[in-house]
């Protein structure tokens, strides 16, 4: 910038001063021929002194005179040259000066439009930068909305779109690679541990039948309590082998929700089954149950999902105690009386966590409960108030499509007068 | 009964056997599915037990053959796959009943029982021990030819008891038959008890013998030499 402006103020000023020189030249050239100058030849102020001293060693002399802005209002510099002739044995000094303008007003000007081409540079960069990147970007961007919305556990491979550019082109590569391994690896773990399940099964009912033959012989008392042990503890291991069977199997996405069930008749029917149970614990069943309930689900895992709930409810409460059901379009709300928990009630949801006070279940009920839900985009929840167990499960709102019911959590969130129903 | 035992795990096999051969049934193994081909096409047998993954060829191909050639025999299929396709699709392909393991042996024998009494339907769906009768049917239970009033689970825990007499049935085998797939969380015993306690009140009022012994923690057996 300032070397732009000095550059052109010596310009300026250089050709100026050649100018001058000129006019001293021609001025000098008049006084040759004898012709008594005008003062103001070629439109310039000229000034002609004789002078008696000899000639100065540099023929040409050039004055810059700064002004003063207060001084000047015209904010211009002076510039006089003078030359030395000898004419006639007679030595002259032909002065002339004018005026140029000041390098401020030079770098006013020049800041302006700087300033201005700089602003307009700039946004036609920015501007081309924003739809270059996104025309350039565009596949990388789409890989990127792939990525997020890519789930192992769907076990759909990633689909990226082609592209010519060669480092997306090896990006996506590396990213289809990478996720078909993960894939891969992913169901060859939940494959295992489904096929190690059914494995154990069969030397469980080995055991299972010998012990069965063995309380058919001659046995003793305390060898009966040995065996009475023995069958205790295969059951509970067939028990935890089912459940972790039955998980693997919601992991891998075995049960699809094809249609609408009648969520009501399965409530009914799995009520009648527990009739005894509850009978015999002398519990006291307040139900609300709306009828005709249609909700999406597998009809196996609506099973499963209502016998869990039910059957904690009946196991976890005491005697003379009470359950309150209550069942609508919105969801399930299950209460019942019981043993206050140790654990915070939100990690009841986890593989074998349990309340100690009942060593003998599984531990793994509530995990299977929450998994179907999660599997079927149901809220649930458990929370423990007022002395009693109280565990919700909210449906999805009818006509929410698949991509709305991840949103519609929160919208679910606070429609959630049910818990506070009652 | 004449019996055909397919199942590779030849200890499970044994054990099935053995129970069997108390009831003084006939039973016969086949360790393989090329094995029990060969049984199946030379004998007849009233009942086949069939394991549904055996090393040389699926269960269910077997099940075809039954079909195929019209052998007689009710099919009940034994199988560590308890998944619902598998179910449904062996008792689409012919099979009578599934049971998924690890089973009860005395779970196993009173399917067995029903699978016969469903099959040969000659009228005879009764089921009696000296004075107690039961109609399978119409679930109607008699003491001394008077209608005793008890719910279905009492029939059913009676009907247990008496298709394996002399047995000791655990109360996880009795939980199991009784409740099927929704025995919760082996909490049942309790409820086990209160079953077996009210059927013998019931029993006892109407004028019947108390048949059923408690063995030491283990469970129950109908004992026929009693009364």
């Amino acid at each position: 910038m300032f070397t732009t402006l000095s550059n052109i103020r010596n310009r300026i000023d250089n050709s100026e001063i050649e100018r001058l020189k000129a006019v001293n030249n021609e001025v000098a050239e008049q006084l040759k021929a004898g012709i008594a100058p005008d003062q103001y030849s070629q439109g310039r102020p000229i000034a002609i002194l004789k002078i008696n001293s000899a000639l100065p060693q540099n023929r040409v002399q050039v004055q810059k005179q700064q002004c003063d802005s207060t001084a000047s209002v015209t904010d211009e510099c002076r510039i006089t040259v003078s030359c030395y002739y000898t004419i006639n044995g007679i030595n002259y000094q032909v002065s002339s000066y004018n005026y140029v303008t000041q390098s401020k007003q030079i770098l006013k000007g020049m800041l302006l439009t700087a300033i201005l081409k700089t602003v307009l540079i700039a946004l036609v960069v920015l501007l081309t930068v924003r739809l270059v990147s996104k025309k350039i970007l565009s596949p990388f961007n789409q890989t990127l909305k792939s990525i997020q919305k890519f789930s192992i556990k769907k076990k759909q491979p990633l689909t990226l779109n082609h592209t010519n550019t060669k480092e997306f082109q090896e990006l996506n590569r590396f990213l289809k690679k990478m996720t078909d391994k993960a894939i891969k690896e992913y169901s060859l773990v939940k494959e295992f541990s489904e096929n190690a399940s059914h494995e154990l099964q069969t030397p469980l009912a080995v055991l299972r039948s010998k012990l069965e033959l063995l309380t058919e012989t001659d046995i003793q008392q305390n060898q009966a309590s040995l065996i009475a042990d023995m069958q205790n503890a295969i059951e509970k291991l067939s028990r935890i082998n089912h459940s972790l069977l039955l998980l693997t199997k919601l992991e891998n996405q075995e049960f699809e929700a094809t249609k609408e069930i009648n969520f009501t008749k399965q409530v009914l029917e799995l009520l009648t089954i527990y009739e005894d149970r509850i009978a015999i614990k002398e519990l006291k069943v307040t139900q609300h149950i709306d009828p005709d309930i249609t909700v999406r689900i597998n009809p196996a895992l609506a099973d499963m999902l209502f016998d869990n709930l039910l059957s904690n409810a009946i196991r976890h409460n005491v005697k003379n105690g009470t359950i309150f059901l209550e069942i609508n379009k919105k969801g399930i709300l299950i209460k019942n009386t019981g043993p206050e928990p140790i654990f915070p009630t939100e990690e009841l949801f986890q593989r074998f966590k349990k309340s100690n006070q009942c060593s003998n279940s599984v531990g793994l009920g509530l995990a299977i409960v929450k998994r179907i839900c999660e599997l079927n985009n149901f809220d649930v929840q458990y929370t423990y108030e007022n002395r009693l167990h109280m565990l919700t499960v909210d449906f999805p709102r009818a006509g929410l499509t698949e991509t709305d019911r991840e949103e519609g959590i929160s919208v679910l969130g606070q429609d959630n007068q049910i818990v506070t129903l009652g | 009964m004449k019996i055909l035992v397919i199942e590779d795990n030849k200890e499970l096999a044994s054990s099935i056997h053995d129970y069997l051969a108390g009831e003084n049934y006939i039973c016969e193994l086949a360790f393989s599915a090329t094995e029990a081909r060969e049984k199946l096409l030379f004998f007849t047998y009233d009942c086949i037990i069939l394991d549904i993954m055996l090393p040389d060829g699926n269960g269910l191909e077997l099940l075809n053959l039954v079909k195929e050639e019209h052998i007689n025999g009710s099919i009940l299929i034994i199988s560590a796959k308890g998944a619902l396709d598998d179910k449904i699709k062996g008792l689409e392909e012919g099979a009578d009943d599934y049971l998924t393991k690890p089973f009860h042996l005395p779970e196993l024998h009173a399917r067995l029982r029903a699978i016969h009494r469903r099959k040969n339907l000659d009228g005879n769906n009764i089921i009696s021990f000296k004075e107690i009768t039961l109609n399978t049917n119409t679930f109607e239970l008699k003491i001394h030819g008077k209608a005793l009033d008890a719910t279905r689970k009492e029939f059913e825990l009676l009907l247990y008891f008496l298709v394996n007499k002399n047995r000791v049935l655990s109360r996880q085998a009795i939980a199991n038959h009784l409740w099927g797939d929704y025995t919760d969380n082996l909490s049942n015993v309790d409820f086990v008890y209160q079953h077996v306690k009210n059927l013998r009140k019931k029993i006892n009022m109407a004028g019947g013998d108390d048949y059923i012994d408690t063995i030491y923690g283990l469970g129950y057996k109908f004992n026929t030499n009693k009364g």
